[in-house]
């Protein structure tokens, strides 16, 4: 299956989109389902509110609609998703749901489980039939393990079925937890590589649940970052640096390489939802480099020092936001000299062992003796 | 240069706009409040087709509007039906980026027609 002749420069060149859509409303799913959930679903019925369809793709939405913005898209058969991807030049594609990406949410474990069978069935016979290039991920059931990973012995020798999906987003415990075994079990023993995907969801337990962890080692991972991204986030969220402009602002203890990867989320989406936060009248990167700081420790050591030097240039070009830091006496100190051996310019190095700190606390430049 | 007559005055009434193709360019034709202006069908951002888009207003918050939500420039913003950047139909300008405008084409009334200069 090769797209439309004369859509791209790039004729040679096989595209494979590993993530597609298709909308999965109750009122699809109806005939496959068993009874009596197939009541519910016919209550449900076409469930067209774009991921908001309550006891199926149960959304929290708080925020008050706000006029303009754009639609949401959905594709419906077969042959809308060839037309999309064609007009994309994508090759062949992997079909994830719409509605079943708040999947994890839902706590009726007997019906959830009869939604994972429905929609692998309607999958299955709906989109994967025809030599389209269309190839799809079976849902797995974090409520039902066990069920689970039976419905994924089922479908292994389904040519088209290339992947099962694990609903991430809102899923408790994280899909680390020994319960899911069986599933990870079965899609191992199928040769069917998992797919976790996201999207927003806020529930009291998700994504908070860092005690799950087993190990320090796990919390440490992500318990610093997450803080800092959340709280960075927070800020942003509601004006902060605008509404107090001369507030600077400092992040320590989680090392630096997450600062590009929020800017340049946080920009991405001010161009989607600025009208959410018009507060912001720059770029949230702009106010970042602007009146924020990021101290290094624990400074991340990738194999080749190049690559930090690099990355911090990403948010912070001379080195005048980002502030060395020690954390001693803690375990994971970082020593000068672990700083001090890294390839960057006398200024850049000037600034993050000393002279940015000092500008940030006011602190006069100490005379050598 | 060339002119290129779109039509007549009363068929883009203001608050209207319309897609019009001139020579190989889709050409977005836009009446806020009188004042006629043309923008390119394509999206600086991943190329969607901008002026498919709606035009509306926009928020406002800042110390002007006491740290208060408003309603502004409504009739003045197009938003792009791929991924909602906004854009300022008066200047070309994106809102969420003063770095990222797109063109703006000589557009004129004469005698009731509304001629684009391509
Ligand atoms: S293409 Fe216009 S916002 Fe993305």
């Amino acid at each position: 299956m090769v797209a439309a002749p004369g859509k791209r420069k790039t004729d040679d060149l096989i595209i494979v989109d590993a993530d597609i859509h298709v909308n999965d409303t109750p009122a699809a799913l109806t005939p496959y389902m068993t009874q009596p959930w197939r009541k519910s679903l016919e209550v449900m019925g076409g469930g067209t509110s774009y991921l908001n369809v309550p006891g199926f793709a149960p959304a929290l939405k708080l925020d008050p609609p706000i006029p303009g913005g754009h639609p949401s898209r959905s594709v419906h058969t077969p042959a809308e998703m060839r037309q999309g991807l064609d007009e994309l030049g994508i090759d062949l594609g992997v079909l994830f749901p719409d509605n079943l990406l708040l999947f994890a949410v839902l706590p009726n474990i007997e019906y959830a489980t009869e939604i994972s069978h429905a929609y692998n069935r309607w999958l299955v016979e709906e989109w994967l039939r025809e030599d389209n290039g269309l190839y799809g991920a079976i849902v797995a059931c974090p409520q039902n393990p066990h069920d689970s990973a039976r419905e994924i012995a089922r479908y292994a020798k389904e040519d088209k079925v290339v992947a099962v999906y694990l609903p991430t987003a809102g899923v408790h415990p994280l899909w680390g937890d020994r319960k899911y075994d069986p599933i990870l079990g079965a899609a191992q023993a199928a040769n069917l590589p998992v797919m976790l995907h996201s999207v927003t969801v806020v529930t009291p337990q998700f994504p908070y649940q860092l005690d799950q962890f087993e190990n320090h080692w796990a919390r440490q991972m992500l318990s610093h970052a997450f803080a800092m991204q959340a709280n960075l986030v927070s800020l942003m969220h509601t004006g902060v640096p605008a509404r107090f402009p001369e507030l600077k602002v400092g992040f320590t203890e989680a090392g630096i390489a997450w600062v590009p990867y929020m800017i340049w989320r946080m920009d991405k989406y001010y161009n989607e939802y600025r009208r959410m936060i018009p507060f912001l009248e720059k770029r949230p990167s702009e106010y970042v480099r602007d009146r924020m700081w990021f101290a290094t420790q624990p400074i991340e050591e990738p194999d080749d020092p190049r690559d930090l030097v690099a990355t911090i240039k990403l948010y912070d070009p001379d080195g005048s936001r980002t502030l060395y830091a020690s954390d001693w006496p803690h375990h994971d100190f970082d020593h000068p000299k672990g700083l001090l051996k890294l390839p960057m310019s006398p200024e850049m190095q000037r600034n993050i062992m000393g002279a940015s700190a000092l500008e940030l606390f006011g602190i006069p430049a100490p005379v050598r003796k | 240069m060339a002119e290129h007559i779109i039509g007549p005055v009363a068929e883009l009434p203001p608050g209207s706009h319309r897609v019009v193709k001139v020579r190989n360019l889709e050409i977005g034709i836009f009446n806020v409040g009188g004042a006629f202006y043309a923008l390119p069908n394509i999206c600086t951002h991943q190329f969607g087709p901008l002026c498919a888009g709606t035009v509306n207003g926009t928020t406002a918050c800042s110390a002007a509007t006491d740290w208060r939500f408003a309603w502004v420039r409504e009739g003045e913003i197009l938003t792009c039906p791929w991924h909602g950047m906004e854009f300022d139909i008066t200047t070309g300008r994106c809102l969420a980026n003063p770095k990222v405008r797109v063109r703006q084409y000589p557009i004129a009334v004469e005698d009731g027609i509304v001629k684009l200069t391509l």
